[in-house]
């Protein structure tokens, strides 16, 4: 297996909040070293953050039926309007690793004339982190919406000046005004997805119109898979077992019984955890696995020789109760390079920018653009495939998930510990 | 020139006094700045409830401040059987102790063969040993990975003999075991050939003008003579391994194998709920120092009956 970042094909998956590969050195060396020191080092700072003692946090938790319209400072207003570019030096993107294309920063950091470094972040929590160290400046991050708030609140952030980011009209007019940020005042959109079960065509004889049925079917015992992510793990559980259609909810006895149907299937077919759908499907050593539709995408270039994207299969639950979610892009307070950083969304907004970074990793951008058709037409996506793109009404009648209390989040964690366990 | 009266001596004795502890210093301040600090900023956190807006774990660094009540938790739902905790810990210790057994068993004849009898080869041997920790463990647990697959080499190999294919990697117990104890047994091998290479051979020499055969010889002289080399291989591949979390991801992947260290990782990667980590590696150090303190007793016993 031969190994090129540099290869187009090889595209990845939107990383998330789980045991990469990349975790497990760093995870290893911080056992080895002596496991305490990191979360010593994360809790030297001196806080002037105020404390949540489980309580309700010291903001308004942005609902799409309770839109929120962050505010902004006199303390920290947008840059001014006609600014020159910066030049020279770097220009820091603190993102989660291959999560944008390198080509496009690349040819940014060449037209610009400067060097375009990425930091990378393996969940919200050490992104914060990062963020937070004294003396740090990044232009560039990648806050959802479930962590967006907060940093806003925190003055991590800077307000868009719109008048930089013009291709801001080419986005689904619901990103110009999201419900988390009204008015897009400190964010753009950058990707959007949904989350369903990829399969192997070629073994998979018939998919039972609740595809999650695939999860709990004994037949594909060993070879089943779902997302190494909590929530998107106890999520499906409760949808498919009509336990609660609030996959944010705080009811204990939901979260329980939705955490023991998943815990069944550790002896029903040996489930395992990861979020590496796009090359184990494709490779078949998943038969069926719990997805992203940015996966299924991707897939198609981790197929073995003489395999066609035939053998893949998308299931997506019915717009009601498709889990769907998206990305945004902001500039932190800290950045040197404000007015770089407002071209470069722009430029990632543009069509045939935004089209050539879906084509390297595999996440759509909700460019009006760049439907359904346009994607299949313009060969980025299979025929039998296309359902893997999402659409505006996914958004309308779907589930999202919240930031929630982190008492909420607490007991989700505890129950996936118990299904992590393997009790 | 002052007279060099018998002070001379007394000065030189103290300048000497002062500088054997002076050259403990830096493995002192090692010892403090990436030991001492880091456990008690563990016990700050495990013994803290408090998290601020960004998960971050707010350490009770006041033991006055500290409560109990997560640790205790933590010790409940790992030590009743019913415990959320319960199965993890159990796995680490059946998982730990079949590991060992395989290391001994494939360890001690591989150091007993390069130390007594590899002459010349001895070299090329521990060359041989050592050779694998020029790659990275995890590397060469993901080439594993490949060997074991459906289709993988393994599989191959084992139908040239008429066997079927296994699927090794779907979530199996024996197949962690066996990985763990394939990362960590050349720290088997090393420390317990040091030992079996000290033993006098003019001891086992006497054994043998005395009759003795050879597999007597070695349960009366050779094999209660590298005891402490035995003692000090298994503590030094045990610690790593009852840690370990990266070896049963890689192999398995499957919650039926997760060690305690998964269960700490969890806690610790993110989320709000740190001091629950924090408190689990408390734990297991707690269970670790036990044995290492065990481990010391016998070392102290054994350097008391060496000078007696």
């Amino acid at each position: 297996m031969s190994f090129d970042p540099n290869d187009p094909a090889l595209r990845r998956r939107r990383p998330r909040p789980q045991l990469a590969r990349r975790d497990v050195l760093r995870g290893g060396l911080w056992l080895a070293v002596g496991v305490g020191a990191a979360p010593l080092l994360a809790a030297c700072g001196n806080d002037q953050t105020s404390e949540t003692a489980n309580s309700s946090a010291p903001y308004q938790l942005a609902r799409p039926d309770k839109p929120v319209t962050l505010a902004i400072k006199d303390s920290n207003p947008p840059i001014a309007n006609g600014l020159s570019p910066e030049e020279g030096g770097t220009f820091n993107i603190l993102n989660y690793a291959d999560y944008m294309a390198p080509g496009i920063m690349k040819d940014f950091g060449k037209e610009h004339n400067v060097s375009v470094q990425v930091t990378p972040y393996n969940n919200y929590d050490e992104m914060l982190a990062k963020i937070r160290q004294p003396g740090e400046s990044f232009d560039l991050v990648f806050p959802g919406p479930s962590v967006l708030s907060k940093m806003v609140f925190a003055d991590l952030l800077q307000p868009l000046n719109h008048s930089y980011v013009p291709h801001l009209k080419n986005v689904w007019p619901e990103y110009q005004n999201p419900w988390y940020d009204q008015g897009a005042r400190y964010t753009a959109p950058y990707t959007i997805y949904g989350t369903g079960v990829m399969y192997r065509a070629d073994r998979v004889k018939s998919v039972p119109e609740m595809g999650y049925d695939l999860i709990w079917d004994k037949q594909y015992a060993g070879k089943v898979y779902v997302l190494d992510d909590r929530q998107e793990a106890i999520a499906m559980s409760l949808l498919r077992n009509h336990i609660s259609d609030d996959i944010n909810t705080s009811n204990p006895d939901d979260v329980k019984r939705a955490t023991d149907s998943l815990i069944e299937l550790i002896g029903l077919v040996n489930v395992k955890t990861d979020i590496n759908a796009y090359s184990e499907v494709p490779e078949g050593t998943a038969t069926v696995h719990q997805c992203w539709s940015g996966d299924v995408i991707a897939g198609q270039y981790y197929l073995p020789k003489k395999e066609t994207p035939e053998v893949l299969g998308y299931w997506r639950p019915d717009d009601t109760d498709y889990v769907v979610g998206s990305d945004n892009i902001a500039i932190p307070k800290s950045a040197k390079k404000p007015v770089l950083a407002h071209m470069l969304i722009n430029d990632l907004l543009d069509n045939k920018i935004g089209l050539r970074n879906f084509g390297w990793n595999g996440y759509q951008p909700p460019l009006t653009k760049l439907s359904a058709k346009y994607l299949t037409d313009q060969g980025y996506i299979p025929q039998n495939l296309a359902n893997s793109v999402v659409v505006r009404s996914d958004f309308d009648k779907g589930h999202t998930f919240y930031e929630v209390s982190p008492s909420t989040e607490a007991l989700w964690q505890t129950n996936w510990a118990r299904f992590k366990a393997g009790a | 020139m002052p007279d060099p009266g018998p002070s001379q001596g007394s000065g030189h004795d103290r300048a000497t006094r002062r500088l054997w502890p002076a050259l403990a210093l830096p493995g002192t301040l090692w010892l403090v700045a990436l030991f001492v600090v880091p456990f008690y900023a563990v016990m700050a956190i495990a013994f803290s409830g408090r998290i601020n807006i960004f998960n971050e774990p707010l350490p009770a660094w006041n033991p006055l401040d500290w409560e109990s009540s997560t640790f205790t938790t933590v010790i409940t739902d790992s030590f009743t059987p019913s415990g959320a905790y319960h199965e993890v810990w159990v796995r680490t210790a059946i998982y730990s102790f079949w590991a060992l057994v395989i290391c001994v068993a494939i360890g001690y004849p591989v150091a007993y063969y390069t130390a007594r009898l590899a002459g010349k080869r001895r070299g090329l041997i521990l060359a041989l040993i050592l050779a694998p920790w020029w790659i990275n463990y995890i590397t060469r647990m993901l080439a594993w990975v490949n060997l074991l697959q459906d289709d993988g080499y393994v599989n191959k190999a084992l139908g040239l003999f008429g066997i079927p294919p296994h699927s090794w990697l779907s979530g199996s117990s024996f197949t962690v075991v066996w990985a763990l104890a394939y990362g960590y047994v050349p720290y088997f091998i090393i420390p317990l050939f040091a030992s079996l290479d000290r033993i006098d051979q003019r001891l086992l020499e006497a054994s043998r003008d005395l009759g003795v055969g050879g597999v007597r010889t070695f349960l009366h002289i050779t094999l209660p003579l590298s005891r402490m080399g035995l003692i000090t291989a298994l503590v030094i591949t045990a610690l790593p391994m009852a840690g370990d979390y990266y070896t049963n991801t890689i192999v398995s992947g499957s919650p039926n194998t997760n060690m305690v260290g998964n269960q700490i990782e969890l806690f610790l990667l993110e989320g709000p709920q740190k001091n629950i980590g924090a408190g689990l590696v408390l734990l297991l150090s707690l269970v670790l120092m036990f044995f290492m303190f065990y481990y010391l007793v016998l070392t102290q016993r054994a350097s008391r009956e060496a000078t007696r």
